[in-house]
């Protein structure tokens, strides 16, 4: 390569950018630092717990079903549940900043659900008796066996593949937070001394 | 302004050496150059780096979208490909749509790559193994391509002052196919890993070992050991794992002898072409966009196996129309990257025990060395060459557990032991999978960029077929249940183990570079990375990369002595 040639394209390069926002600008970025908000120390933790959130992608229907199944999923038990750690919040946001194709799987999903419990209750999922929920829920947890008089596999469960996936997207929320890491029981330190391995004596495995 | 970090106009005078990249093998040659009292320039693409950006005890509930952001594709879809592109930090990767490449259809390769002080290795996965002489003389075993030019016993003594120096932990286990080194004390293993090494052991005859990493076991040349936290690509405060910025770039800086400027986007080798040497590199300024110069009596190129062949195929003259060094016409040619996608995975019932969010976090695994195509098993009747494993086993939280409500919040506390193992095979150095510049394209500072066509072929394919079946026997031996087979065939580039383009050799109508990295036709010029791989072997690369840099150095700073430069 010559290097008038790159003088050529390099100027041409640079009245290109004085046109847009500078290179290297990193999509989140407020400035031209080269660094990821987590580099700068951006803490968003209490982003989603400011008052007056309103979804950006779910509708409000979609959003309250959301919260219920949440609830349903991953309880409150001696600690909080989804439905406090605010899992609908956060799956909104990545929804939001999702490609179309991520966002339509998500809704199916949901619309799923709705449409199951249409057609067994009349009625949206959020507004079922518990024990509907649950009765629904439980047709949909568990995959379908095949036949155990003649033998025949059992054909495609859409149900149970629409089920996990909200649930895996759920937990992945959950368990993300703060108050999942804690469930899992962290201490909140990030070192614990040298990694131990096995202490067994040599050969005890069998 | 660039960061120049000397006092002088950088430009203004002519170094002994330019080094061009300021990773692995970079920050070798900037410091054994310097450290032999030449001065030296280090030329880095990217921005310096500092510990007040490592994140690696950030928690992701503290990130908008802790971890998994969605946002990133939109400026780095390749290098989002790569485990370590992360919400933490993506900016220390490339930014896709300045740095363009193409592929011909049906042949994607993805190329995951970093701008910044250290380059990749501030994020590698920091595995390092020795090649022995059944990698380097290879091609005389089994009759494909052709042998190193040198022998292991070239590079051993190379191997032990870099192993010395940057602190490899790992086990010595006198293994035919993975000579040993200068080692710290070794991590522990698992319990299912134990189990998996005494079982294979007895049944297959194969070595489980701990794997041998670039990770400190204890303090070293004024590192701190490892304080197992976990994410070392996220940077790590205490410096114990190998990178760059940290160690040789350090010291070739404290030296006194080396000047680094960042932010230097190399286009080019400037050539004289009335005594066929090369006078220096320009570069293009990465934020100013300024074309510049830096004279030097030699160039040693280590800005990564593509990178390096792309400056000296966009460095073509008169005397050399298809690219610098390449009269021989192989420059860009016998690209290898190991090819992955075959392995095994299960769980260990029969080991019990309870997921602790508390235990240390070990940044290492197991390794299994090569065992096929050995000295001692003979060859295979389907495939030449081999693979290596690695994995681990451990007891985690069990996010998969079936049902919902509290019996699934119970059952991801509880967890479950698991074990897996995935394959490492080696890419067989062809002709037809090559680089070369892409007349159309060029990046954000008007470099034209490279064009990579690459394919793995049936011997690839069938190591892959292999490796999922014998790791399945071995976790079937070790007594895991709910075994799952993994037999594909990632797409090239996946292992982020680029190598070959500008290979070594000694016949300069067949290969670019002599045995001590020089390129054949312009004897101040090197290439000391990735590109000088004749064979790939099925070892991670970079303690070879990096013990050739050092062996190539040793012989240029001889040189240098004897004004042969």
């Amino acid at each position: 390569m010559k290097r008038r040639e790159l003088l050529k394209t390099g100027a041409f390069a640079g009245a290109v950018a004085a046109l847009r926002p500078p290179f290297g600008q990193g999509q989140d970025a407020k400035s031209n630092t080269g660094l990821t908000p987590a580099q700068s120390g951006v803490d968003a933790s209490n982003d989603l717990a400011a008052p007056g959130w309103k979804p950006k992608f779910l509708d409000e229907h979609q959003n309250e079903t959301l919260i219920v199944l949440s609830d349903l999923i991953i309880p409150a038990t001696d600690t909080p549940g989804a439905k406090e750690a605010l899992v609908n919040r956060y799956i909104d946001l990545v929804l939001a900043a999702e490609k179309p194709e991520a966002q339509k799987a998500f809704v199916n999903s949901l619309g799923f659900l709705d449409g199951e419990s249409m057609r067994r209750y009349k009625t949206a999922f959020r507004y079922l008796k518990r024990e509907e929920q649950d009765d629904l829920l439980h047709a949909l947890a568990y995959a379908k066996a095949g036949s155990g008089w003649t033998g025949e596999a059992a054909t495609a469960d859409p149900g149970h593949t629409h089920f996990e996936f909200l649930k895996q997207q759920i937990a992945r929320a959950y368990y993300s937070c703060e108050a999942g890491e804690k469930e899992l029981g962290w201490d909140g330190a990030f070192a614990h001394g040298p990694y131990k391995g096995c202490e067994h004596a040599e050969g005890s495995h069998k | 302004m660039s960061g120049i970090y000397r006092l002088q106009d950088p430009l203004a005078q002519t170094y002994d050496v330019i080094v061009v990249g300021s990773g692995a093998t970079g920050g070798w040659a900037a410091k054994q150059m310097a450290e032999a009292g030449l001065k030296v320039a280090l030329l880095e693409a990217g921005r310096a780096v500092s510990p007040k950006e490592f994140t690696e005890h950030m928690p992701a509930y503290k990130l908008k979208y802790r971890d998994h952001s969605p946002e990133i594709a939109r400026t780095r879809p390749v290098q989002k490909q790569c485990y370590a592109c992360m919400e933490y930090n993506y900016e220390w990767f490339v930014n896709d749509l300045e740095n363009p490449y193409s592929t011909p259809q049906g042949k994607p390769f993805t190329w995951q790559r970093l701008r910044i002080l250290g380059g990749r290795s501030l994020v590698w996965g920091r595995q390092s193994y020795r090649m022995s002489d059944n990698d380097f003389k290879a091609a005389s075993r089994d009759g494909y391509g052709d042998d190193w030019p040198i022998s292991y016993a070239d590079v051993a003594p190379y191997y032990d002052i870099v192993e010395k120096y940057v602190g490899i932990t790992g086990a010595a286990e006198g293994n035919e196919m993975l000579p040993d080194g200068q080692f710290l004390p070794p991590m522990k293993m698992s319990c299912g890993e134990i189990l998996l090494r005494e079982r294979v052991k007895a049944k297959f005859g194969r070595t489980v070992t701990i794997g041998r990493a670039a990770v400190l076991t204890q303090n070293h040349n004024g590192r701190l050991g490892c304080h197992y936290c976990g994410p070392c690509e996220r940077g790590c405060s205490t410096f114990s794992y190998f990178s760059s910025p940290f160690t040789t770039v350090k010291d070739a800086i404290a030296s006194g002898n080396c000047t680094l400027i960042t932010n230097a986007v190399v286009s080019h080798v400037d050539m004289d072409n009335a005594t066929n040497k090369a006078r220096g590199v320009t570069y293009v300024d990465r934020l100013t966009r300024q074309v510049k110069e830096v004279k030097g009596k030699s160039v040693i190129l280590c800005a990564q196996a593509l990178e390096s062949t792309r400056i000296l195929l966009n460095s073509s003259t008169r005397e050399y129309p298809n690219g610098l060094g390449n009269s021989s016409g192989a420059l860009g040619h016998y690209l290898m990257d190991h090819v992955v996608g075959g392995g095994a995975y299960g769980k260990l019932p029969g080991l019990k025990g309870k997921a602790d969010a508390n235990e240390p976090q070990r940044p290492n695994g197991i390794y299994i060395p090569r065992f096929r195509n050995t000295p001692t098993s003979g060859k295979h009747a389907r495939f030449i060459r081999g693979y290596g494993f690695q994995g681990g086993a451990d007891m985690d939280f069990n996010f998969g557990a079936e049902g919902y409500g509290t019996q699934f919040k119970n059952a991801v506390k509880e967890g479950e032991y698991q074990i897996s193992m995935g394959g490492f095979g080696e890419s067989l150095a062809r002709w037809d999978n090559f680089v070369e510049i892409d007349k159309d394209l060029k990046d954000a500072w008007g470099i034209p960029a490279l064009r990579i066509s690459m394919t793995h072929g049936e011997n690839e394919a069938a190591l892959m077929e292999d490796a999922a079946v014998t790791a399945a026997e071995m976790l079937e031996a070790t007594g895991a249940r709910e075994i799952k087979l993994q037999a594909s065939v990632e797409m090239p580039g996946m292992a982020i183990h680029e190598l070959g383009t500008a290979r070594m050799g000694t016949d300069a109508k067949k290969s670019v570079l002599n045995t001590f990295n020089q390129t054949h036709d312009v004897k101040n010029v090197f290439v000391m990375d990735g590109a000088s791989f004749v064979s790939s072997a099925c070892q991670n690369p970079t303690l070879s990369m990096m013990a050739i840099t050092v062996r190539a150095c040793a012989n240029l700073i001889d040189r240098f002595k004897k004004s042969e430069v």
